[in-house]
């Protein structure tokens, strides 16, 4: 490689490298300082002060489990309504491929915020859904949706459910129906096809829509907030309040901090228990 | 991907780089803050250009702007920025901070919010003189608020009452406080996440009167507070927003503010305010001018403007809180408007005889942030 061409390769990373320093890596630095200072609002010094650490993670452990809970149950239930709905598009779809793709964008169209706010009508005390569910005793007489878990965990699961289909729907999409067609040649049923043929080609897409649905879902706090009490509250509604109201901001960032590694951790399990090749693709992409 | 030392020693120069930049960042705005002389915002000349306004949604009728820009020739960009005390604090703290308002020369903050910004040095003093007309037909009963006992800093936009508001079809014999902690109303009440509201209340309505309260009395309230919270019985904690609960049934009563009970009854008559058994609280929103604020002349106009009895009868007569100016009652008398009647705009003595007046825990900064984090504990579940 001449010099000349290795300049050209830098200089073609440096925008990218430029954004993610002023957006990035800047900030975090500040976050981090700042989450080591002590002191009241008006006067934080900084000061090595860890304990903002260690007392974030025992003032907040309650809501931590709580969010972890919510983040893996959402990701999990939009998994089960992703696969199938995104199986049908990409095999079963036919000239409606994209009009079914849009119909899953087109929320999107509307404001995250709105769409929340809009789910507390839909399942408001008085709204059809807790009607029909007291109908068919899946609910007490004075029982409730909003303000519980089920609309949280129902609401995350909502709003994310798009991340999960379109991965999902991309390496489904891609996979070379001839494969398929060999494995039944070679007698294998329709569910062991799937089992030992789809489900594997398809494994990039289920990793990258689970990191992309639980990523999100565990840093949220819309939902929490509109559709939950406070018994239902998460990390993000205890750093708002952290930021805004106790005006703390040295405890905040140091939670911001926690949470993140926390996610970070919990991300690289699971990608080690899945495997990277999986997210990546490089091993199928080879086996084709 | 092949190990590069060229990229791994690129990336290192970047990382080096970043944190030189950051440490030459030099003062953030948080470490500062010391002052020890409040200014004056003096009015200089005649009051003209631009003046920006910070208040509350739903404090003005859209009358008052446009004819104040006729009258006096200032143009007015009036936003409606304040939801909360503590959010729009934590907006503007930096530039506060910094000494500047974010080109706001009057923000509309309640009693204790005016105190804490008082103390930061986030605020100045008026300049007395031009100021005067307003401050000759502020009413009594306003005058002299312990945080600001002279008026130096502050005037009252409007002032109001926080008690329950209640849909007395659905839940008829709500008269207390105590009331909303009774099982037949379980996860239908809503309490309010404005601490020195919430909690007030409900220590007055076990027999504690707050202005003798002691962090103790706070804490042990607050804990009956979380209780309920976390057994379903208070459905949960709101801002404004319990106007929407109210309205579709998912709440049956709550302790809000007296306008907005006035405003959700033009849909549904149910709705009212209903004034405790154990009494109420009584706040005021205040103009304050920020440190930094480019136009003080035109902020001045502007109070001795919503200050005369004609004007501030067509704002009282919208968003039906307690008029703070003197005179205002006469002027709605004389247009015939229900506001004047009304026990909401006009309160009687005997009407507010049991109500205290806002504010914060008692002790230093320490206790008052141990009490706020305990009532944030008992908000987000903890």
């Amino acid at each position: 490689m001449t010099s000349g061409r290795r300049l050209t390769a830098y200089a073609l990373l440096a925008p990218g490298l430029i954004w993610l320093l002023l957006f990035f890596v800047v900030p975090l630095f500040y976050m981090g300082e700042l989450s080591l200072r002590d002191g009241t609002l008006g006067n934080f010094y900084f000061d090595w002060n860890f304990a903002n650490y260690t007392d974030s993670l025992s003032r907040f452990d309650e809501q931590f489990l709580r969010t972890f809970i919510y983040a893996v149950v959402a990701t999990l239930i939009a998994l089960v309504i992703a696969y199938p709905l995104a199986y049908a598009i990409a095999f079963r779809g036919g000239r409606w491929k994209n009009a079914l793709l849009l119909a899953v964008v087109a929320p999107f169209f509307t404001t995250y915020l709105i769409r929340t706010i809009a789910w507390q009508t839909i399942l408001g005390d008085n709204g059809f859904v807790v009607d029909a569910l007291k109908t068919v005793a899946l609910l007490g007489d004075d029982g409730r949706l909003l303000a519980t878990p089920t609309a949280v965990i129902a609401g995350l699961t909502y709003n994310f459910l798009p991340f999960m289909i379109l991965p999902i729907y991309a390496s489904l999409e891609r996979i070379d129906i001839r494969l398929i067609e060999a494995a039944k040649d070679l007698y294998s049923s329709a569910h062991q096809a799937f089992l030992r043929v789809t489900l594997p080609l398809s494994m990039p897409g289920v990793v990258a829509g689970t990191l992309l649905t639980f990523i999100p879902a565990a840093g949220d706090y819309v939902n929490a907030f509109y559709l939950g009490s406070a018994s239902q509250a998460m990390i993000g509604n205890r750093i708002q309040g952290l930021y805004l109201v106790e005006r703390d901001y040295p405890t905040a960032a140091a939670l911001s901090f926690t949470m993140m590694l926390a996610i970070l951790i919990a991300v690289f399990i699971y990608i080690r228990f899945a495997g990277s090749e999986a997210l990546m693709g490089d091993e199928t992409e080879e086996a084709t | 991907m092949r190990k590069n030392p060229r990229v791994l020693l690129f990336a290192l120069a970047v990382l080096a780089l970043t944190l030189a930049l950051a440490a030459c960042g030099g003062d953030d705005g948080l470490s500062g803050g010391e002052t020890d002389e409040v200014p004056t915002a003096t009015a200089e000349g005649e009051a003209s250009g631009t003046l920006r306004i910070s208040n509350w949604p739903f404090y003005i009728d859209n009358k008052t702007v446009p004819e104040f820009q006729k009258e006096t020739g200032i143009t007015v960009k009036y936003t409606e920025d304040v939801n909360d005390n503590n959010e729009f604090f934590g907006k503007v703290q930096p530039l506060l901070e910094k000494g500047e308002s974010g080109g706001r020369d009057i923000m509309i903050v309640t009693d204790w919010m005016a105190k804490k910004m008082r103390t930061l040095g986030y605020l100045q003093n008026f300049d007395q003189e031009a100021v005067a007309p307003a401050k000759e037909k502020l009413v009594k009963s306003l005058q002299n608020p312990a945080f600001d006992p002279e008026r130096e800093f502050s005037l009252p936009w409007q002032a109001g009452m926080t008690g329950l508001v209640v849909n007395t079809r659905l839940a008829p014999d709500v008269t207390s406080i105590n009331d909303l902690f009774d099982p037949k109303y379980k996860g239908k009440v809503e309490m309010l996440t404005e601490m020195r509201d919430t909690v007030p209340l409900v220590m007055m309505a076990d027999g504690i009167d707050p202005a003798e309260a002691t962090k103790e009395d706070w804490l042990n309230t607050i804990e009956k507070i979380g209780d309920a919270a976390q057994s379903g019985q208070i459905r949960k904690f709101t801002g404004n927003d319990y106007t929407r609960d109210l309205a579709n049934g998912d709440a049956v009563a709550v302790i809000g503010w007296s306008g907005d009970a006035v405003q959700l009854q033009a849909d549904n008559p149910e709705i009212q305010f209903v004034m405790p058994d154990e009494g109420c609280m009584i706040w005021a929103d205040n103009m304050v001018i920020p440190v930094g604020a480019p136009n003080p002349a035109a902020a001045y106009a502007w109070m001795n403007y919503v200050y005369e009895p004609e004007n501030q009868a067509q704002i009282a007569n919208y968003n039906y809180y307690f008029t703070p100016v003197e005179g205002t009652k006469e002027v709605l008398e004389k247009q015939g408007s229900d506001a004047a009647k009304s026990d909401l705009v006009f309160p009687s003595e005997e009407y507010t005889a049991n109500c205290s007046t806002q504010d914060d825990p008692p002790g230093n900064e320490e206790d008052i942030a141990e009490v706020e984090q305990a009532f944030q504990d008992v908000l987000t579940g903890a």
